[in-house]
């Protein structure tokens, strides 16, 4: 029994393979499904398992020098710690970076499909596709898997014909083009430092600084976040990366612990 | 989530030669998110004996006020102090009072007894001891904590060497739980005195 993804498929014209060499190559994406007795019990069980809290932090905001999108590294399942070291903003092309919250298996899927798709829009089309387009490629993909249990929280970052663009992309099926988000379990601590520090002529390392210290503060404050600030700027000649700096350290430069210089001090006994 | 990882913990003792330690981590949670950095979790019954209480933070801070209670009372009657191994009978009896509606606590009870022998224990949320002569663990992050004590540990260690060990597995472990960390405290007990230090620990 084969997964119905008719609604994945291109309208591109079929290439001359009279002897079906190559039968897997405009047939859309499939997933088998399991040939259990109980599917609908299964399914309930098997989004119980995969669905986590989206225990993450990423942000992503214009200004005037284009896009900034900064994540921390932490992987968790449950309480436990699972990887320090994990790359949460995905490289989909040169000049379009996206970030990944939910699900890691399914963000890292869902972003190299886009990424396919992007590549052959650019060989059809001898353009490079919008953001725009590409935000709305994998919504609609994401539409398409609704309900299934596939947990994604991305942002969509790049600069195009019209200039810096950030979308957010959710697996709901939500789509939302905007100038500043955080997504994940460490958003709310990041949107105080990031909304009370934005102005929109920051220069880039001002900006840089922004986010690192947004992330930061939700890697503090929140159990699910931690490891390494990656920064990641997106300019008119495609994304580079700025800094990946271990949010251990970074507390201690934000907050340097002060030697209090005292020469005698009567103090009371700790209390037990 | 279960109500003991609810407010996030890390516990553990040590035994070493003629002294023993104990050090737990700084950090007080509502689930994923960090309400305090400083919270205390080892409570001092007396000179001799500690206790660490992980677990529910309301309830580790209800059960230690019972406790110190006891203590005071059992000071006035007997006129001196509890022998660790008495203490953790009297915890063992505390819990078991609330069979069937417990504190979801787990203690870990350190002291210097008799000739001043180090005594270690830990228990469950309804008082079962488990006597060890070597580490006992409790808290969110007690299975890294178990892995790296029993790498870690060696029999026999002086005070300064203990020190360094039980600092090492407790900061190893508490990073690989996102419900305890945030620093340390270690208190390290010998016959003539008591050393308390914060542990400087990655702070995400």
């Amino acid at each position: 029994m084969k997964l119905d993804a008719s609604g994945l498929q291109s309208f591109a014209p079929h290439r001359a393979d009279p002897d079906n060499l190559y039968p897997d190559l405009s047939a859309p994406p499939s997933f088998d499904l399991p040939g259990c007795p109980d599917f609908d019990g299964f399914q309930k069980k098997a989004i119980q398992t995969v669905k986590p809290a989206k225990g993450t932090t990423t942000l992503a905001f214009i200004f005037n020098e284009g896009v900034i999108v900064a994540a921390d590294s932490r992987a968790s399942m449950g309480g436990y710690i699972s990887s320090q070291t994990v790359k949460k903003i995905i490289e989909i092309n040169p000049y379009m970076i996206g970030t990944m919250a939910g699900a890691a298996a399914d963000c890292q899927f869902w972003h190299r499909n886009l990424g396919i798709k992007c590549r052959l829009h650019e060989l059809a089309n001898k353009r490079r596709i919008s953001v725009t387009g590409a935000s709305k490629l994998l919504a609609n993909i994401l539409y398409s898997y609704r309900g299934m249990g596939l947990s994604v929280g991305t942002m969509i970052a790049g600069w195009d014909e019209t200039g810096p663009a950030l979308y957010y992309v959710d697996s709901e099926g939500g789509r939302l083009k905007g100038k500043r988000f955080s997504v994940g379990s460490g958003s709310p601590y990041a949107y105080g430092v990031l909304d009370s520090g934005y102005r929109s002529d920051l220069s880039i390392e001002e900006a840089a600084e922004l986010a690192r210290r947004a992330i930061y503060h939700a890697t503090f404050r929140d159990g699910a976040s931690g490891g390494v600030a990656s920064v990641y700027h997106v300019g008119p000649n495609g994304w580079k990366k700025l800094s990946g700096d271990d949010v251990g350290e970074l507390h201690y430069k934000y907050y340097p612990v002060v030697p209090a210089i005292v020469e005698h001090e009567m103090a009371d006994a700790p209390p037990a | 989530m279960s109500i003991f990882e609810y407010n996030g913990s890390a516990l553990v003792a040590m035994v070493g030669k003629n002294c023993f330690a104990i050090a737990s981590d700084r950090r007080l949670g509502v689930q994923l998110q960090t309400v305090a950095t400083d919270f205390r979790r080892i409570y001092r019954i007396h000179d001799k004996v500690y206790i660490g209480l992980s677990g529910l933070a309301t309830d580790a801070q209800t059960l230690y006020q019972r406790l110190v209670f006891r203590h005071k009372l059992y000071q006035l009657r007997e006129e001196r102090d509890m022998k660790p191994e008495t203490f953790a009978s009297l915890v063992s009896a505390i819990l078991y009072e609330k069979r069937f509606g417990p504190y979801f606590c787990q203690p870990v009870i350190a002291g210097l007894g008799g000739d001043d022998q180090p005594f270690i224990c830990t228990m469950d949320c309804l008082g079962a001891k488990e006597l060890a002569k070597d580490f006992v663990v409790s808290g969110s992050a007690s299975e890294s904590l178990y892995g790296a004590c029993e790498s870690m540990y060696k029999p026999d260690m002086e005070p300064e060497e203990l020190f360094e060990n039980i600092s090492q597995a407790l900061l190893a472990s508490v990073d690989r739980d996102c419900l305890s960390g945030w620093g340390g405290h270690v208190f390290l007990v010998t016959p003539t005195e008591v050393q308390e230090r914060t542990l400087k620990g990655r702070m995400d």
